[in-house]
């Protein structure tokens, strides 16, 4: 990371770092991920389940529902899970 | 490290130029070549000639024939094989016994040199006395100052001595022109004047072993009866020109400047700007910094070109791994190679763009070596790297320059970068992480991006 060049933060010139991916994720019967598909990439299986944690915020606004699910995948990589508990729909970023 | 290269100038210059420079290396290192009728062959291809000595180009030889036309012109013709490295010596022995007599040296190819003499005149004293100087030093350079065997350099002093006694310093003999004493006996030329165009026409006008001194009074009348072909433009505007009936300086002089554009362009501005003498090139020089040099003999002679591509990438990487290099980008590669039976190969590459990159060193010496590889087996090849820019004014920010000058503390070389992307494509295209809310328990609101502006 390079050092701040001072230049005036406005938020119209930020851009999202880790943005959240589509994924599809099978469940076990204990409603947690075993494998997940990516397109283009192919099924990989969950290796070990890290940590959960929900969140529920925002409800003044635009309401957050998340149900996340810190994984390894298959080959060790470390991803984070979560299913948006109001589409029901399963994404995956970087921890 | 390497100290950033400082420019220096001079407006009044000498020139000094010694016609078919590679022809006179062999004839100092063959005497018995002296008078007789003999060629070199071209260094790219040695079915043909390259360089015709007088007497063989009296008997109709030309520089580009095959060697059976040549023969069949002149049976008696000696040919030579080229020996580039040696020549290459030779000239930078020159080089480096002119900076004995001034800083400011403009090298403009081989055999020809622009030396400022601006502030001379104090040490030495008339532009007369200054020729001397420059002509007695310059043929004390020769036969390998610095860069040649022991025997190579007893040579060159025996030489030295004994051309101070064949050619002492004698008066005038012509109007404007002065008798040298030069290691070069009879081949140098000499040409004073202000800016390199007038003294490089100078040095055309000399006699060999003589010099030309052009004051700026005598200027103007000096430059106004010489031919179109001393200006250094392209040949379809000299042919275009002597259409135009335009055959001396003074034939272009008289036109306006406007007309001269309006035809030629650019190439007419200068023609207009020279000829007429209003505009003065001044010499400049620069602090050429010490070449890294990387040399691998082989166990047995190579031809093998694979191999040799093979060996001029490890002899890159070895180079650029040089802890002076750190921070610099290399400007001018030079591959040369000592062949079986003593003879040289020798190409020079300068880069468009330079680079600290293998890759992009080690491929135009590729080509080189594709298209005219080495005349023999090699038994030694070396890559110099001999010129540099600074590591700051690329755009590989992220290639190895980047970190070495990232190493060396240099964050400048950073800044000065994205100054350089952002000029050339509007954006920096270059972004750094900030922290949004580090805390957040949503991953994507932690960091964000922004552009980076230095």
């Amino acid at each position: 990371m390079v050092t701040h060049t001072r230049a005036p933060l406005r938020a119209d010139r930020l851009r999202a770092l880790n943005v959240p991916r589509p994924v599809e994720v099978e469940l076990d019967a204990h409603g947690f991920p075993f494998a997940i598909e990516e397109e283009g990439r192919g099924k990989r299986t969950v290796e070990e389940i890290l940590e959960a944690w929900r969140i529920d915020d925002e409800w003044w606004r635009e309401p957050i529902t998340r149900q996340y699910v810190e994984v390894v995948l298959e080959g060790g990589r470390h991803v984070v899970l979560f299913e948006d508990l109001k589409a029901k729909q399963w994404f995956m970023q970087k921890p | 490290m390497l100290t950033q290269a400082a420019i220096l100038s001079s407006e009044l210059a000498v020139c000094l130029w010694i016609p078919l420079f590679p022809l006179r290396c062999e004839e100092q290192r063959r005497p018995e070549l002296s008078g007789r009728p003999t060629a070199l062959l071209s260094p790219s291809d040695t079915r043909r000639l390259w360089q015709i000595s007088p007497t063989a180009r009296r008997v109709g030889v030309r520089p580009g024939m095959t060697v059976s036309q040549a023969i069949g012109l002149c049976p008696t013709l000696t040919l030579c094989k080229p020996d580039p490295v040696h020549y290459d010596e030779q000239f930078t022995s020159v080089l480096l016994a002119l900076n004995d007599v001034s800083p400011v040296i403009e090298p403009a190819e081989l055999g020809r040199v622009f030396i400022g003499v601006d502030g001379l005149e104090r040490l030495h004293g008339d532009p007369a006395r200054q020729l001397r100087v420059i002509a007695r030093v310059a043929g004390k350079g020769e036969g390998g100052r610095g860069k040649g065997t022991a025997a190579q350099l007893q040579r060159s002093s025996t030489r030295a001595k004994r051309n101070e006694h064949t050619f002492p310093p004698s008066p005038f003999p012509l109007p404007g022109g002065v008798e040298l004493a030069c290691g070069w006996t009879d081949a140098a030329r000499l040409g004073w004047g202000r800016g390199k165009f007038l003294s490089w026409v100078a040095a055309t006008r000399a006699k060999p072993g003589n010099a030309v001194i052009v004051s700026d009074e005598e200027r103007r009348e000096f430059l106004s009866g010489q031919p179109v072909a001393v200006l250094p433009i392209s040949s379809d505007t000299h042919r275009r020109l002597w259409q135009l009936g335009l055959k001396t300086l003074a034939d272009v002089a008289r036109l306006p400047q406007v007309a001269l554009v309006s035809q030629f362009g650019a190439e007419g501005r200068t023609a207009w700007q020279l000829a007429t003498g209003s505009v003065t090139d001044p010499v400049t020089g620069k602090e050429r910094p010490e070449p890294i040099t990387a040399s691998l003999d082989f166990p047995t002679p190579a031809a093998d070109r694979a191999m040799l591509a093979h060996a001029l990438n490890k002899l890159i990487e070895r180079a650029l791994g040089h802890p002076r290099r750190t921070g610099w980008r290399v400007h001018v590669v030079r591959a040369r190679a000592a062949l079986e039976h003593g003879t040289s190969w020798m190409t020079e590459v300068t880069l468009r763009d330079p680079s600290a990159d293998r890759a992009r060193i080690a491929a135009p010496l590729e080509v080189r070596l594709e298209n005219t590889p080495p005349t023999g087996a090699v038994e030694r090849l070396t890559v110099e790297f001999i010129a540099f820019a600074r590591g700051t004014d690329e755009l590989q920010l992220f290639a190895r320059d980047a970190s070495a000058a990232a190493r060396a503390g240099r964050r400048s070389a950073l800044y000065a970068a994205a100054h350089e992307i952002q000029t050339r494509l509007k954006r920096t295209m270059l972004s750094h992480i900030i922290e949004v809310q580090p805390w957040s328990r949503i991953p994507e609101r932690r960091y964000a991006l922004i552009d980076f502006e230095p």
